[in-house]
């Protein structure tokens, strides 16, 4: 599993320096999943233990990684980011504990430290969160076309979805549902509904194979502003706050 | 200050740049966002036409659905939620786009006279007439209507009726019904769906 983080870190590393908008976002991302796959090395390497899939019981361990991660934010984040990243190394682990197990009970897509933290430790779990992002793939041998999988914006395990339907609110019918694509980002698209007036990218891998979905979802920052303009909401936003 | 979800948008919106709820500048992003040419699809499920087999198919169409556009289809691919084909198709099928969005296609009635090497192109008032009269001078000329064992059979033998697979439900309604009215036998439309 480690080689998944390191296929997502790979594509930021070519990603940021080939990037125009979203340079300073990749570059951040790119710490940023360093210092997750630490985490998630840190908890798979230590002798006799397992996730036990209840947070309260795990979260002793993983606070543990608590340290080295929010140094790794204070170095590389944003002021505001390093600001309450070091406030939050000062305050007493409890902080931390209460906020995690709220955010547990209760996600939401503007809790940086609360969901960074703890997407290596739900790589063991299925959590049943909003989508971050969807990909086409394909899984038939013989065919050109891609099917579409979903990618939980807190565990990042990703599971089977129908094609033409909203992944917010189930609408179906195709006029409703809006697909923006621009020459700049050519493997990524907007995937908009009109019921419900929610969106998420969608990254095609039939046509760039050696994308990282939820990397290259960053790299098209610039669609999500457009999006935005033109009225639609994010299904969840990102860990670099688009 | 406590920034909600809804604010953060809010913020970017107005600002035109602004920051991220986690504190990243987005003047970038919104500078490149400004250049960026935006097309509109849609996709629609459908099905093949072409075979009995009727395998699942999206159809990509580019039109940003103001009242002035004509929508254009731009791709035709397999469904890959379809149980049938799975996203899978035979050249036929994944040609399917041709089949709508062509050059080459017939926009007008063409006849290839008796002898003829080429076809010709014909108005529709003459294409018409010319049917009519070729059928009923044929009709009247080689209607059957009892066998050689005297059971009425009302058959005509010389005319015959080729559909092709992409035609509608309503233009082979027709075609059945004026064909078999008119006593043709050898008919095929080729609906398989």
């Amino acid at each position: 599993m480690s080689e998944w983080w390191d296929k997502q870190i790979q594509r930021a590393d070519y990603l940021a320096p080939r990037a125009n908008g979203a340079k300073e976002l990749l570059n951040f991302y790119a710490h940023l999943l360093r210092a997750q796959r630490d985490i998630y090395e840190f908890l798979r390497s230590r002798r006799g233990w397992l996730p036990s899939g209840e947070l309260e019981c795990d979260l002793p361990v993983l606070l543990d990684a608590l340290p080295e991660f929010l140094k790794a934010i204070q170095s590389h984040g944003p002021e505001s980011l390093a600001a309450e990243a070091h406030d939050l190394s000062e305050t007493d682990t409890q902080v931390m504990t209460e906020r995690l197990m709220m955010y547990w009970r209760n996600s939401s897509d503007i809790q940086f430290f609360e969901k960074a933290l703890l997407q290596p430790y739900l790589r063991w779990v299925f959590c049943g969160g909003n989508p971050q992002v969807s990909f086409l793939k394909n899984k038939e041998t013989t065919a050109e076309s891609g099917n579409r999988d979903l990618i939980c914006a807190t565990c990042l395990s990703s599971w089977e979805f129908r094609r033409v339907v909203c992944a917010n609110c189930g609408e179906e019918r195709p006029a409703k549902l809006g697909y923006f694509h621009s020459p700049e980002f050519d493997h990524v698209r907007i995937e908009a509904c009109e019921t419900c007036k929610h969106y998420l990218k969608g990254v095609d891998l039939t046509r760039a194979g050696f994308a990282a979905p939820i990397v290259d979802e960053i790299d098209a920052a610039p669609l999500d502003l457009w999006a935005r303009e033109h009225g639609y909401t994010k299904i969840e936003l990102n860990l670099v706050g688009v | 200050m406590e920034v909600s979800r809804r604010t953060f948008i809010k913020t970017t919106l107005i600002g035109g740049a602004g920051v991220t709820v986690f504190g990243f500048s987005l003047a970038p992003v919104y500078a490149q966002t400004q250049g960026l040419k935006i097309a509109r699809t849609t996709e629609t499920r459908s099905t093949c036409p072409y075979c009995s087999v009727s395998c699942g198919v999206i159809i990509h169409t580019l039109g940003d659905k103001a009242k002035n556009v004509i929508p254009q289809v731009v791709h035709v691919e397999g469904d890959p939620d379809h149980p049938i084909n799975r996203g899978t198709l035979c050249p036929k099928g994944a040609s399917l786009q041709q089949d709508i969005v062509n050059e080459r296609r017939l926009l007008k009635p063409q006849v290839r006279r008796p002898g003829a090497t080429d076809w010709e192109d014909i108005s529709w008032d003459n294409a018409i007439d010319e049917i009519a009269r070729w059928t009923k001078k044929t009709r009247d000329a080689t209607f059957i209507d009892k066998d050689k064992n005297g059971y009425t059979v009302n058959r005509l033998e010389t005319i015959g009726w080729i559909g092709g697979c992409t035609d509608t439900n309503e233009l082979n309604f027709l075609a059945v019904k004026s064909m078999r009215s008119l006593g043709v036998c050898y008919f095929e439309t080729q609906a398989r769906v």
